[in-house]
């Protein structure tokens, strides 16, 4: 009897675990978002454009909308290039393998560095030492779902629904700090509408994304993602984040 | 033996218990993994049982080659996807210790194990990309891809010098150079042999209160007064008798003065300058050089170009990209204050991008491109750890 009650403190704290362990997934979200994942990665290059508006705090305090419009193509593992123009000004990024440039049209000023060897690999390094932001490349991650599972405490499926005319799957994904709403079209194939980022815990600070014209494994020419400094444009330093 | 016999099944039985509440994420993971989250027939272990296809970053290049001399008629190759193909780990158990495999686990054989039957991609298109692919993965460092890359800096940890500096901005200014020994001099521009003396180029900090909130990047507020308006760096000359940094001269006029200062590399040496006409020149083997103007230089008078800045609500004079301040004996050099706003910069400069802004950097000196009254300034950034 005793060896049994030493057992029942193993027993609750056996459900304590399981409390915290669960999450609440819902499987048809989870469904759609690996359908998506399957199209993305199978895509051998793609092009598309992205439409963006994100709100900033500016000096007062007071939530400033800012827009940009980005033209995105991907081939390969490791070719990139983006070209974003927008109240903020107009850039680009050019990846082709070994280097990435950034050039800023305004300032007519651009940085190149050695980059990684893959598309996704050098996503992540520049992003982390130097603070590029890639429009919409958390999609383009091989397991975005996981990701999902293992940043958020819910993701659910929240319907059909429709926007600019597209039937899309709404999930939306939440933790203490974030509220991300996924529209996942299904129109011809599985791929990303639109989707809102909301940061709870600043001011409900909201990034939002709308995807058009998804071409599919066009036939992109290498030679575009080469970056060709224009005349006068100057070579300048970065520094790193830390 | 009854009890005992009970007491065993009562034991197994708890323990079942327990171990199907302790890993209650397995049976999660089962009841997903059969649920809607997966296609049929696909193979879950994917990474492990096709080696020859990991993504894995090192084994990049040989399969590269591989994919070279593919028939144009095989099935679509993975190693073409824009992401490596999506890839799902084994069991959605949904615990914060699962791997993502974002980076190791790239491979999908999903794509290649029924592909063969049904894609038959003959498309000439593809393969031709993929056989310039092939010819461009030449190593990096092949000379002839070397391209021009940025200077990527670092932000150094003895940062914290600028404001140990800072309380002496009144009294004690010509003692600054005593601050730190481990400075040394960063060679900013190759080209021209400009050496900025970093501790010529430490700041004192602002006494006004920033009301704009800074600029944050890596760890570091940048201050500014004024926002930031972009124009491209162009040395600043400064009249007929101005000479850039860097600026070499065979013999100096007999009127130039010579003044001491503390050298950077010992407390007990003395570096001498050679001063003439707002230039500052340090002997070399075979001749003068002009250098940046040595903090606590006292000279008798600066040249007719200089500009009035006002700093912490007095004047100072800057010239040559340095700042003096007025005294009975005549000038003396003094540090920068954050917050000044200056005309126009001497050479050997750097353009640096810090996150979205771009400044110019002399040493430890951010120079923040503002607008005036429709002209082209600078300010002087205060950065700050936070």
């Amino acid at each position: 009897m005793k060896k049994i009650l030493l057992l029942l403190p193993l027993l609750f704290i056996s459900f304590l675990g399981y409390a915290q362990e669960v999450k609440n997934i819902d499987s048809t979200a989870i469904f759609i978002l690996d359908k998506m994942g399957d199209v993305i990665g199978d895509l051998e290059s793609v092009t598309f454009e992205l439409n963006n508006s994100s709100d900033k705090l500016n000096e007062d305090q007071n939530i400033e909308k800012q827009y940009s419009t980005s033209n995105i193509s991907f081939s390969g593992p490791d070719k990139l290039r983006i070209r974003t123009e927008g109240t903020e000004g107009k850039k680009g990024y050019w990846y082709d393998g070994s280097y990435l440039s950034y050039y800023n049209f305004d300032e007519n000023n651009y940085v190149t560095l050695e980059a990684p060897e893959t598309t996704l690999a050098m996503i992540d390094e520049m992003h982390m030492n130097y603070n590029f932001d890639f429009p919409a490349a958390d999609f383009f991650y091989p397991s975005f779902t996981d990701d999902l599972i293992e940043q958020f405490d819910a993701i659910k499926f929240l319907g059909k629904k429709t926007i600019d005319g597209e039937e899309c799957y709404h999930i939306m994904a939440t933790n203490s700090e974030l509220n991300v709403q996924l529209w996942i079209s299904d129109k011809t194939y599985l791929l990303p509408k639109h989707f809102v980022i909301i940061y709870k815990n600043k001011s409900n600070l909201q990034y939002q994304s709308t995807f058009s014209n998804w071409s599919l494994n066009p036939n992109t020419p290498n030679s575009i993602f080469g970056f060709l400094p224009p005349p006068n444009a100057k070579l300048i330093s970065i520094l790193k984040k830390s | 033996m009854k009890t005992y016999t009970l007491n065993i099944k009562h034991k197994l039985g708890l323990i079942l218990v327990f171990l199907a509440l302790a890993f209650p994420s397995d049976l999660i993971a089962q009841r997903m993994g059969h649920g809607a989250s997966r296609g049929g027939g696909r193979s879950m272990s994917r990474p492990t049982s096709r080696p020859s296809n990991s993504r894995a970053t090192t084994s990049r290049a040989p399969s590269r080659s591989k994919s070279a001399t593919r028939p144009s008629t095989s099935n679509r190759t993975p190693q073409r996807s824009i992401n490596g193909g999506h890839s799902k780990s084994s069991s959605r158990n949904y615990s914060k210790n699962k791997p993502t495999n974002r980076s190791t686990n790239r491979s999908t054989n999903k794509s290649t194990s029924n592909r063969a039957s049904t894609s038959n991609r003959a498309s000439s298109g593809k393969s031709k990309i993929g056989n310039n692919k092939g010819s461009g993965s030449a190593p990096k460092l092949d000379g002839s891809k070397k391209r021009n890359t940025s200077n990527v800096k670092n932000k150094s940890g003895n940062r914290g010098n600028a404001s140990g500096n800072r309380g002496n901005a009144s009294g004690n200014r010509g003692n600054g150079n005593k601050i730190d020994n481990s400075k040394r001099n960063i060679n900013i521009d190759n080209s021209k042999t400009v050496n900025i003396n970093n501790r010529n180029t430490r700041v004192n900090a602002s006494s006004r209160g920033y009301a704009r909130p800074p600029y944050r990047y890596g760890g570091h507020g940048y201050y500014c007064h004024r926002p930031y308006y972009y124009h491209p760096y162009t040395p600043f000359y400064w009249g007929p008798v101005y000479r850039p940094w860097g600026f070499f001269v065979a013999t100096i006029a007999t009127t130039a003065i010579i003044v001491s200062i503390t050298s950077d590399n010992s407390a007990d040496e003395k570096d001498e300058y050679h001063y003439e006409n707002g230039t500052y020149y340090m002997k070399t083997e075979d001749g003068f050089v002009a250098v940046q103007a040595p903090v606590g230089a006292q000279v008798p008078e600066i040249p007719k170009e200089a500009a009035t800045v006002e700093v912490n609500e007095t004047n100072n004079y800057y010239y040559g990209g340095a700042f003096y301040e007025k005294n009975a004996d005549g000038y003396i050099v003094v540090p920068a204050t954050a917050g000044t706003i200056v005309p126009g910069l001497p050479e050997g400069g750097e353009e640096v991008k810090i996150g979205e802004v771009t400044y110019v950097q002399f040493g430890e000196t951010y120079y923040q491109p503002i607008q005036v009254d429709g002209k082209d300034m600078y300010e002087i950034v205060e950065v700050k750890s936070e």
